[in-house]
């Protein structure tokens, strides 16, 4: 709103950050755990005197820096880079916030740029002790940017106090910071081990190259065992609604742990194969297995990371699409186009209304939806509804997922986003007065006439016990229940859409269990997943089993239907299965 | 409804971070500079292609690598605090020319990785080498063009309505008659002023070989008196280009940036007189003088465009200073750990 927005609706900016990011962390932990190993089996090849290990770990350097220095530290600037471009507006707030935590991490940054290229220039040509001081300095370095990084990025899910005090240190040292911290640091040590499994397999020797694989193993082997609980720590201080989604409730996180538990194994697997019971097994083949199902577990962690605060792109303070908490709560029955600032259209009208829509597409979908993309792509989300089903779902139902922001804007532009989902992407019918519900004309009806001397409640009792066409001879004759009263002389369709209304407000309407359902759940899944559920299940226990909708997914957290709708589904589904079955 | 975002608030007052901008961001023209000219005169000399030439090309292989590691991270603090005080002009410009913003990575990456592919593999590439660095230098103006494209862009808001009509991200700002002498100017100086550097790099050199880095100097000086030239001709052309209400800010209409103006062009003709008289130190310390002077310049110029929208003493503060604490501490802790290391680099080495 605040920002515009790099529009690529086939791709989606989340699509091309995750890209960028996943590639340079899977790189970055490598270069923080890897700085230790050189250092450490530097030293071992002096300690054992075999100077095989120096080599080795001399053209393990240059490897080293050729992938960390140019990939790793370009990358790391792509990211900076890419969430500029994606989501200005948190990465503005990150960057003012916490300014001069940055500003030390490019210190360090400097300090790693400069120790490494030393330490890979003066390798065999300086004094050892010197040469392993600055091998320790360039490690140091790196895991003091990882320190500080850490801190920012874990704000993002979890900012803890600063949401009160508005803190640097509050949000830096925030409730994940330690067990993120230390996950981190144990899996970048990990890394290291299965990046030297890969050097490792390049060498001739065959003794050093067995050596050199039970040694990086022993690094993996420790590493991981140590990692596993630090990852427990981390969901265990998880605050709510981030650990329920972690643990289930979010079908993306549940996709993913599946891929980070079989990784976990595969990767633990080979590091017992390489480490305990055959070293000299290792290939490039294997070892490059061992990378790919490590990156998979790194992947798979920061996706959950970065899913765990789903609406939010800063938890509890920014949602996903760049607008803060505050502005939203701000922004609550106003016009969301007439206050932002990048729309092309500041008021939905029935003239312009699915550019309108488009507009509010753009920034309050496009964050996370694309159209006909990869990722959480609207256009089978919305297949299964029309326009004014549309309506309703953004007017009443969306704020209700757990994982969604509420629609921002007046009834026309949630008719107009709908219509550009519903008309632009789907060709679907847009009439605006389709929205209109005879009761609600009836009504203007009754405002327009009646509400000037009397109000419902003395209608209401009046009409209580008559039926419609009662009701419109009683409008016939006004004048004969109170002489102050002219007799109705509207057309024979406001009479009825008036006596309509009348009915209804005496005798509230049936509820139609068709309705109830379109509007309430074929935002999210079809008839037959209802039916299904349903089986033979008798009608109180349908009526029971959705009075409680989380329990059924826990995706439904937060939905509610009461008694008579839940009545209404339970009538419906029942018909549905006689008559469909 | 103006374009411009809000912006958000800052934890110290403003003139720290004009201040750590206009430290840091000298440094990087002064790394990008060297880069840039090294590269050049390194292909120049492959083709050449003498003894002599192609020893030099390779005594600057060595470096490009270095260089660009340099460049980057002493782009990353200026970049930093820009962002910090001109965001929300700098974030939207970035949005709407987003495609071209981004490919700066993966071109830097292709052109570092190809630095390195020519160090390492000097002499098997042979001649292939010339197009291998040269293909780096074409990234290297590709990137240096994307720069001045988008430090136009945010400062021209009244421009930003073409995104209405084109949302993705592949705006320019070719429609600014400041863009191309901005970029000449960039790209020609930083190629004299990497002569520059290649002539110092030559004084260096001459400690192991003499004839070498004679020759490196000679070469390096000449780059940078030629283009030099050139580039007083691009400067004039680059100020007239100005909107005339930045350009009076240097004739009297700012007293500051007048006088800046004033010691600048007293520096640039005591700079060509070090340079034709082959001084390379007291040319190099003069001109890293006036590059402090030009980008205090540039500063005013993005001021005077600005003028009417923002000043960043609008920015409102929330006070917050121990951060800067830790910044400060850490900036001295990292510097005399990057001095101690230089120095064992250079001392305890045995070769």
């Amino acid at each position: 709103m605040n920002y515009p927005v790099w529009y690529l609706p086939g791709i989606g900016g989340g699509f091309l950050i995750a890209l960028i990011a996943v590639t340079h962390v899977f790189v970055s932990h490598f270069a923080v755990g890897g700085g230790l190993y050189l250092v450490l089996t530097e030293r071992k090849g002096l300690r054992e005197n075999r100077p095989e290990i120096l080599a080795f770990t001399k053209s393990h350097t240059k490897f080293f820096l050729l992938l960390t220095m140019v990939f790793g530290g370009i990358t790391g600037v792509g990211i900076w880079f890419i969430i500029s471009l994606v989501q200005p507006a948190a990465t503005s707030l990150l960057i003012h916030t916490f300014v001069y935590g940055w500003a030390a991490e490019w210190v360090w940054f400097l300090v790693e740029i400069t120790a490494l290229l030393i330490y890979f220039y003066t390798f065999d040509k300086m004094d050892s002790r010197t040469h392993q001081l600055i091998g320790w300095i360039y490690f140091i370095a790196a895991w003091l940017s990882l320190f500080l990084i850490n801190g920012i990025i874990d704000f993002m899910l979890t900012p803890g106090a600063w949401l009160d005090n508005r803190n640097f240190w509050s949000g830096f040292f925030n409730p994940s910071f330690w067990p993120s911290l230390f996950f981190r640091s144990f899996f970048s040590f990990m890394l290291a081990g299965l990046y030297a499994f890969l050097t490792s397999a390049f060498l001739k020797d065959s003794r050093l190259k067995t050596d050199m694989t039970r040694y990086s193993g022993k690094w993996s082997l420790i590493s991981f065992l140590l990692a596993l609980p630090c990852g427990y720590w981390y969901l265990s201080i998880l605050p709510e609604p981030a650990h329920e989604l972690v643990l289930g409730s979010s079908p993306t996180i549940q996709t993913a742990g599946q891929y980070a538990l079989i990784a976990t194994i595969i990767t633990f697997a080979l590091i017992l194969l390489l480490t305990i019971v055959r070293p000299a097994l290792n290939s490039k083949p294997l070892a490059i297995l061992a990378m790919i199902s490590a990156f998979i577990m790194l992947g798979s962690f920061e996706w959950t990371r970065e899913a765990a605060r789903r609406p939010y792109v800063l938890n509890q303070i920014m949602y996903s699409h760049g607008i803060t908490v505050a502005q939203a709560d701000a922004l609550q029955g106003q016009s969301f186009l007439a206050q932002a600032k990048w729309s092309a259209v500041n008021e939905a009208t029935a003239e312009n209304l699915s550019r309108a829509g488009g507009e509010i597409f753009r920034l309050q979908c496009y964050a996370c939806h694309t159209i006909g993309g990869v990722n959480n792509d609207i256009v089978p989300r919305t297949a299964a509804m029309d326009f004014p089903t549309l309506t309703t779902y953004l007017r009443n139902v969306i704020h209700k997922r757990p994982y969604m922001p509420q629609f921002l804007g007046n009834d026309m532009e949630a008719a107009a986003l709908a219509a550009y989902l519903a008309g632009d992407l789907h060709g679907r019918e847009v009439d605006l007065a389709a929205l209109v519900t005879p009761t609600d004309r009836g009504q203007q009806i009754y405002n327009d006439n009646c509400i000037g001397c009397h109000d419902i409640d003395i209608v209401e009792t009046w009409a209580e016990r008559l039926s419609l066409a009662e009701i419109i001879t009683g409008l016939e004759s006004l004048s004969s229940l109170n002489e102050m009263m002219s007799d109705f002389t509207g057309t024979p369709e406001e009479k009825l859409l008036l006596a309509g209304y009348l009915h209804s407000a005496a005798a509230p309407a049936v509820i139609d269990g068709a309705t109830v359902y379109e509007q309430n759940c074929t935002g999210c899944h079809g008839k037959e997943t209802l039916l299904d559920w349903a089986g033979n299940k008798s009608k109180t226990d349908i009526t029971g089993g959705l009075a409680n909708l989380a329990s059924l997914n826990a995706m439904m957290a937060g939905l509610s239907l009461d008694e008579q709708e839940r009545a209404a589904i339970a009538d419906w589904i029942l018909t549905e299965q006689r008559g469909g079955r | 409804m103006s374009l411009i975002p809000t912006p958000d608030t800052i934890p110290t007052s403003w003139g720290y971070f004009q201040f750590f901008l206009l430290l840091t961001f000298p440094l990087h023209l002064l790394l990008m500079n060297s880069l840039l000219g090294s590269s050049f005169i390194a292909v120049y000399a492959h083709i050449k292609g003498d003894r002599q030439a192609r020893a030099l090309a390779y005594e600057l292989a060595k470096v490009l690598p270095l260089l660009i590691a340099l460049t980057v991270n002493l782009g990353v603090a200026p970049l930093l605090f820009l962002q910090v005080l001109y965001g929300q002009f700098i974030y939207a410009s970035s949005v709407l020319m987003g495609l071209f913003w981004i490919l700066i990575i993966p071109t830097l990456i292709i052109a570092y990785y190809a630095t390195y592919w020519y160090d390492f593999k000097f002499a098997s590439l042979g001649r292939a080498g010339i197009l291998v660095l040269g293909f780096a230098c074409l990234c290297f103006l590709v990137i240096g063009f994307m720069f001045s494209n988008n430090m136009t862009m945010m400062l021209h808001p009244e421009n930003w309505s073409g995104y209405f009509d084109n949302s993705s991200g592949t705006l320019l700002n070719t429609g600014d008659a400041t863009l191309w002498p901005r970029y000449l100017h960039f790209m020609i100086g930083g190629t004299a002023v990497g002569g520059l550097f290649v002539a110092l790099y030559g004084r260096f050199l001459t400690r192991r070989e003499q004839q070498l880095g004679d020759y490196a100097s000679a070469i390096g000086m000449k780059v940078f008196r030629m283009l030099t030239i050139v580039q007083i001709g691009i400067g004039i052309w680059f100020l007239l280009a100005l909107p005339k209400a930045q350009m009076l800010l240097f004739m009297g209409g700012n007293g500051l940036a007048t006088s800046c103006f004033l010691a600048a062009l007293l520096l640039i003709a005591m700079v060509l007189v070090a340079a034709f008289r082959s001084k390379v130190y007291a040319t190099a310390g003069l001109l890293a003088g006036l590059i402090y002077l030009m980008a205090f310049m540039r500063d005013f110029v993005r001021g005077g465009y600005l003028r009417d929208h923002f000043s960043p003493g609008m920015l409102e503060v929330v006070p917050e200073y121990s951060p800067l604490v830790l910044f400060l501490g850490t900036l001295v802790i990292g510097l005399l750990l990057i001095a101690w290391m230089v120095r064992a680099a250079f001392t305890r080495c045995v070769d």
